[in-house]
């Protein structure tokens, strides 16, 4: 089938329409902070200063979806860097947010749709070095913050199942992201001559 | 454009383009989608399969168990690698198997978290690849009711014992919803993507139709 589309017309679509993705992941993440924040503060202090991780957020998610609803949509450089913004988010909220830290905290779970929502959206390169990249930051965090884990097997194992599933969420987007790659090229594939006959055309 | 790409684009497009319909391109959206999804809910299986033989090993607490959970992984393990070697095949799969087999991966994984504990177990990250893997390949209205069945049964299970760390229980159930959610999404966009380069290669093909076959 002759392809229409070049290679750099589809990667800019990916973008184009997969940030949306991007966006409702991290509007997801800044709704279950807030409800953190607002929740489980228990000095002002402690308050104002979540609401300070959690407002640049808004703002940056605000900018880019009123962007994309302009038909004018954040480029690749923008998205990846929000990106990184929203991991080392993540990753401050686990390592200092009053309570447990590192491997015991349980905010993690943040981690897993912005992977997702990234993967879906750039090529397997750029994923596969996000999802690492991940996989590192949360690693060091645990280490560095609760690193008591590492001499207890049944804490060791918890954080090869967090691993071993964020992983998993890159690699389901890696994945699929090929697979519909393939299947534009396969599925629109109208093949002129076989698929439509004169008697279509003249109707048409 | 995010009204158009929200509001069923599969379905508008083949009202407006009648002549799409009678284009070879075989099967609805709905099985088209659960044939390119499939591969990737057979590989988290695999991983889930995988995963839970390491961890089986990891800890043995006693011979047992250890027994009783080698015998489910490998009842998982044969019911996967059917499901493989149909697609390897290229045999199209009975659509009720793979929803009663999605369906089996939440039973399962949700019995592991009460065996565990329920809110103190770990195990829960494992629905996220799962839902992940099934809102890419089943319809919308089904991968709504997976997911509002395992917010319902989790968020149950986590209130019986956890009660006392709400924060952390929504948390756990928002990103659930935000995975099957962007999941979904990003079904809906594609479909969008593919019905608008139907339209071009339509276009570009009457362009450059020669003006005989017209007349003809």
């Amino acid at each position: 089938m002759k392809t229409l589309q070049t290679t750099e017309q589809e990667a800019a679509e990916d973008i184009f329409f997969g940030q949306l993705v991007i966006i409702y992941a991290r509007w997801f993440v800044v709704i279950a902070m807030t409800i953190l924040v607002l929740w489980s503060s228990e000095t002002l202090t402690q308050m104002v200063i979540g609401i300070l991780l959690v407002v640049p957020l808004i703002i940056l998610n605000f900018f880019v979806h009123g962007r994309y609803l302009m038909e004018k949509p954040a480029n690749r450089l923008l998205l990846i860097f929000l990106a990184v913004i929203d991991a080392v988010v993540i990753s401050l909220i686990i390592s200092f947010w009053p309570g447990e830290k590192g491997l015991f905290s349980q905010f993690y779970v943040f981690y897993y749709p912005i992977i997702l929502a990234f993967t879906f959206v750039f090529t397997g390169r750029l994923s596969t070095i996000y999802t690492l990249f991940v996989l590192i930051l949360y690693s060091a965090v645990c280490v560095i913050f609760s690193a008591e884990f590492l001499q207890q097997p049944v804490e060791l194992e918890r954080l090869v199942i967090r691993l071993i599933t964020i992983a998993a969420m890159g690699m389901i987007g890696v994945y699929y992201y090929r697979i519909q790659r393939s299947r534009r090229k396969k599925d629109p594939g109208i093949d002129p001559l076989e698929t439509f006959t004169t008697a279509d055309l003249t109707t048409a | 454009m995010t009204q158009t790409i929200l509001a069923k684009p599969e379905e508008n497009d083949t009202e407006k383009e009648p002549l799409l319909e009678r284009s070879n391109f075989g099967g609805s959206w709905q099985e088209k989608d659960l044939t390119y999804g499939q591969p990737v809910i057979v590989a988290v299986r695999w991983i889930m399969i995988v995963s839970a033989l390491v961890l089986a090993i990891w800890n043995v607490t006693s011979m047992h168990e250890l027994r009783l959970q080698i015998v489910v992984i490998l009842l998982l393990a044969v019911t996967n690698f059917y499901l493989q070697a149909q697609l390897l095949m290229k045999r199209p799969v009975n659509k009720q198997i793979v929803y009663g087999a999605s369906a089996v991966d939440i039973l399962l994984i949700t019995i592991l978290i009460m065996f565990q504990g329920g809110y103190s177990s770990s195990i829960y990250v494992f629905y996220l690849p799962a839902i992940a893997a099934f809102a890419v390949a089943f319809p919308r209205g089904l991968t709504a009711i997976y997911t509002a069945v395992v917010l319902l049964v989790y968020g149950f299970i986590c209130l019986t014992n956890g009660a006392g760390n709400v924060d952390v229980i929504v948390s756990r159930l928002l990103m659930i919803t935000a995975v099957a959610f962007c999941g979904s999404l990003y079904l809906q966009l594609e479909h969008k993507r593919l019905a608008e380069a139907k339209t071009r290669e339509e276009e570009n093909f009457l362009e450059n139709m020669p003006v005989q076959a017209m007349v003809e």
